[in-house]
């Protein structure tokens, strides 16, 4: 059909349903003598016009809403083949989790019921089915160990050691750990993940959500040989990639490209990143991430002080937005940090940090961000009192003064508050305002130096304080605030693009 | 919609905040409530975009993204659905489950999904707007909104492509 035939139809249709029947039959009739083809197509469409039958009219997920989101519910003491259900332990995007009992060896299990698509979709089956088989043959006191993927009524349930203890999550949400538990934690995590790496296994998935504490210390990982390929999307389902979770996945995973260990370096980089300084180290929320896909921007990690020396360099090259600048897998991420806590040196090939660390210094340069502040604050006051001498020209130039240091003040309160609530914006909100700033500064430094000429000899304590407030704000302008801003490296792109 | 690779990759974190929340609002439920359709959207729109609604392209945006991520949900599912219960030849669904006192036919759901694709090929504004409509939840007010039309020209549009769609599903073609 061309363009314009179905504009024809779509003009004629509109035409008669505005019509009574007797004036629709009449018009139809009339057009029919010259194109019976075109009355015949909208005749068709009449018929299936019925405006009352609530047709379409409820949107699909509405109407269908176990279709869209439910998960098939087992309920507490059903049976499940040989599993004994005892309750649902948590629920995520590949399914229900429930704690069981194997009847057979009464042995507690967690039993995962999978979303129906892989019971009835050989590709993802037979995919599903081979990773899970890889992954049951990992046996590493860091990972929960798989026990089978059964099929039971219709369903697959992958059956695995039921790990007891919170998870990083919850410890998380007490805030970060510290010292030697955060080492022997990265160290237990690291060596996890190098175990599987060199079995061929990527998690594709890694994040507090999936780790637990066990009661006795240690930390489990959970959910190996769960590709989580999203359901939604086929293209994603084809080449095997899978989906994680936005905030722990690099660029590469983000963008739907292949992952590798590589992939898994990055999650560990964050999730360690998060233990050590309870802050996600890109400011991240899943909108946020997705924002620097979409834009194809860098993503920055946030600058704060990391409890271990020698830590940082490690987890920062974990984090790299090039994936061939990270790790190659987590076995070598493992040895250093295992010579990070045998010496408690820098691992090799790895540059030293500067001497003083960018959380601290971040402080000072808040810290003078406020004084120069309130300096450039009390400049107005100082020359309220030149209009004692000259009524005319102190009366300007008190105005002008206030004007300037209004537009200073505000702008350093702005960028105060930036570094506080929005820190990986603070270089680029600095790069813009700092010019007029400066500028603003500069203007102010010359114009007390000149009142103060005009006061000297008359009242000499006006002059010094005029002479002091000029002087302090251009050595701040050009020594201190620089070295500061240098210091705190908020303008400097650390640590990856 | 777009096809590039960040869309892509949006499709299904779009769809697993909706699911997430769709199984809270589930698990609230009290008998005889249905989902609320739009508040869905709206809230999945606010958790995801919270922080910079505007550096994200933008409300259309995201609506056209969640609604796409229904169409190919619900079409996988009601696919493997149906190859479920019928040993694999031909899966067909129908639209019915969940419904409370019948006030919609049922359809198939699969075929739907094929009729939309051919309306496509004649109409892309009208397949459009009935993926923002049906899949999407959205309002008329809503799509006028998301495709920067009029709610009239969506109404004549609405009404245009509901009809096709109906009479390509009872499947009388006119030759």
């Amino acid at each position: 059909m061309t363009p314009e035939r179905w504009r024809q139809i779509n003009d004629l249709f509109h035409q008669v349903t505005e019509l009574n029947d007797a004036a629709r039959e009449e018009l139809l009739t009339r057009t029919a003598l010259t194109d019976a083809e075109l009355v015949a197509e909208v005749r068709s469409l009449l018929a299936a016009h019925r405006p009352e039958d609530g047709f379409l009219e409820q949107p699909a997920w509405a109407v269908a809403p176990t279709l869209a989101f439910d998960e098939p519910l087992a309920r507490a003491g059903a049976m499940v083949g040989p599993y004994k259900i005892v309750r649902e332990i948590g629920r995520g995007g590949m399914g229900v989790v429930y704690e069981a009992e194997d009847t057979r060896l009464r042995r507690s299990v967690a039993l995962k019921a999978l979303p129906s698509e892989y019971a009835t979709d050989p590709v993802r089956r037979e995919r599903l089915t081979r990773e899970a088989r890889a992954a049951a043959a990992l046996t590493h006191p860091s990972i929960a160990t798989i026990f089978a993927l059964d099929e039971l009524e219709g369903a697959l349930y992958l059956v695995s050691e039921l790990v007891r203890g919170e998870t990083l999550r919850e410890e998380l949400g007490r805030g970060p750990i510290a010292g030697e538990r955060l080492l022997s934690t990265l160290i237990d995590l690291a060596g996890g993940l190098a175990a599987a790496h060199d079995a061929g296994i990527v998690h594709r998935d890694f994040k507090p959500d999936n780790i637990v504490r066990c009661p006795d210390g240690r930390v489990k990982i959970l959910d190996f040989g769960l590709a989580r390929a999203p359901a939604s999307d086929p293209r994603l389902t084809q080449d095997g990639t899978a989906l994680g979770t936005p905030g722990y996945m690099p660029p590469e995973q983000l963008a739907g490209q292949d992952v590798d260990a590589r992939t898994d370096v990055f999650a560990f980089g964050v999730v360690a990143w998060e233990l050590a300084t309870g802050t996600h180290p890109f400011g991240a929320s899943a909108a946020q991430m997705l924002e620097h896909l979409l834009e194809g921007r860098a993503v920055t990690a946030i600058a704060v002080t990391l409890p271990i020396a020698g830590l940082e360099p490690i987890l920062r090259r974990c984090l790299r937005r090039d994936a061939s600048e990270r790790y190659a897998s987590a076995g070598p991420v493992l040895q250093d940090l295992q010579a990070l806590r045998l010496t408690g040196a820098q691992p090799a090939a790895i540059p030293a940090p500067v001497a003083t660390s960018p959380g601290t210094a971040l402080g000072w340069w808040q810290v003078h961000q406020v004084v120069l502040g309130v300096v450039i604050a009390s400049m107005p006051v100082a020359t309220w009192f030149v209009r004692r001498w000259d009524p005319r020209m102190g009366s300007w130039l008190f105005l002008v003064v206030l004007a300037l240091a209004t537009i200073s003040v505000a702008t350093r309160l702005n960028l105060f508050f930036t570094s506080r609530v929005n820190l990986p914006h603070l270089r680029d909100q600095r790069r813009r305002v700092y010019p007029v700033m400066a500028g603003a500064e500069a203007i102010l430094g010359v114009l007390l130096l000149a009142s103060a000429a005009m006061v000297a000899g008359d009242t000499d304590a006006l002059a010094s304080v005029l002479v002091t407030l000029a002087v302090a704000t251009m050595a701040s302008l050009g020594v201190i605030e620089p070295a500061t801003t240098a210091a705190a490296r908020i303008d400097s792109e650390v640590p990856h693009r | 919609m777009t096809n590039d690779r960040p869309v892509d990759a949006l499709l299904p974190v779009v769809y697993e905040e909706l699911r997430r929340l769709a199984a809270s609002y589930l698990r609230r439920e009290r008998p005889g409530q249905t989902l609320q359709p739009t508040a869905l959207v709206h809230e999945a729109y606010l958790r995801l975009m919270k922080d910079r609604p505007e550096r994200w392209q933008n409300r259309a945006h995201f609506c056209a993204i969640a609604a796409h991520s229904m169409r190919q949900i619900l079409i996988e599912r009601a696919r493997a659905r149906g190859a479920q219960k019928r040993g694999g030849a031909q899966p067909r669904v129908t639209l019915d489950e969940g419904l409370v006192g019948g006030e919609s036919p049922s359809f198939d759901l699969v075929a739907l999904d094929e009729a939309l694709g051919r309306l496509e090929q004649l109409d892309a504004e009208q397949a459009r707007l009935v993926e923002l409509r049906f899949f999407g939840g959205l309002t008329i007010e809503e799509t006028a909104e998301a495709m920067n039309i009029s709610p009239a020209t969506v109404k004549r549009h609405w009404t245009m492509a509901r009809a096709w769609l109906a009479r390509e599903l009872a499947g009388d073609r006119p030759v």
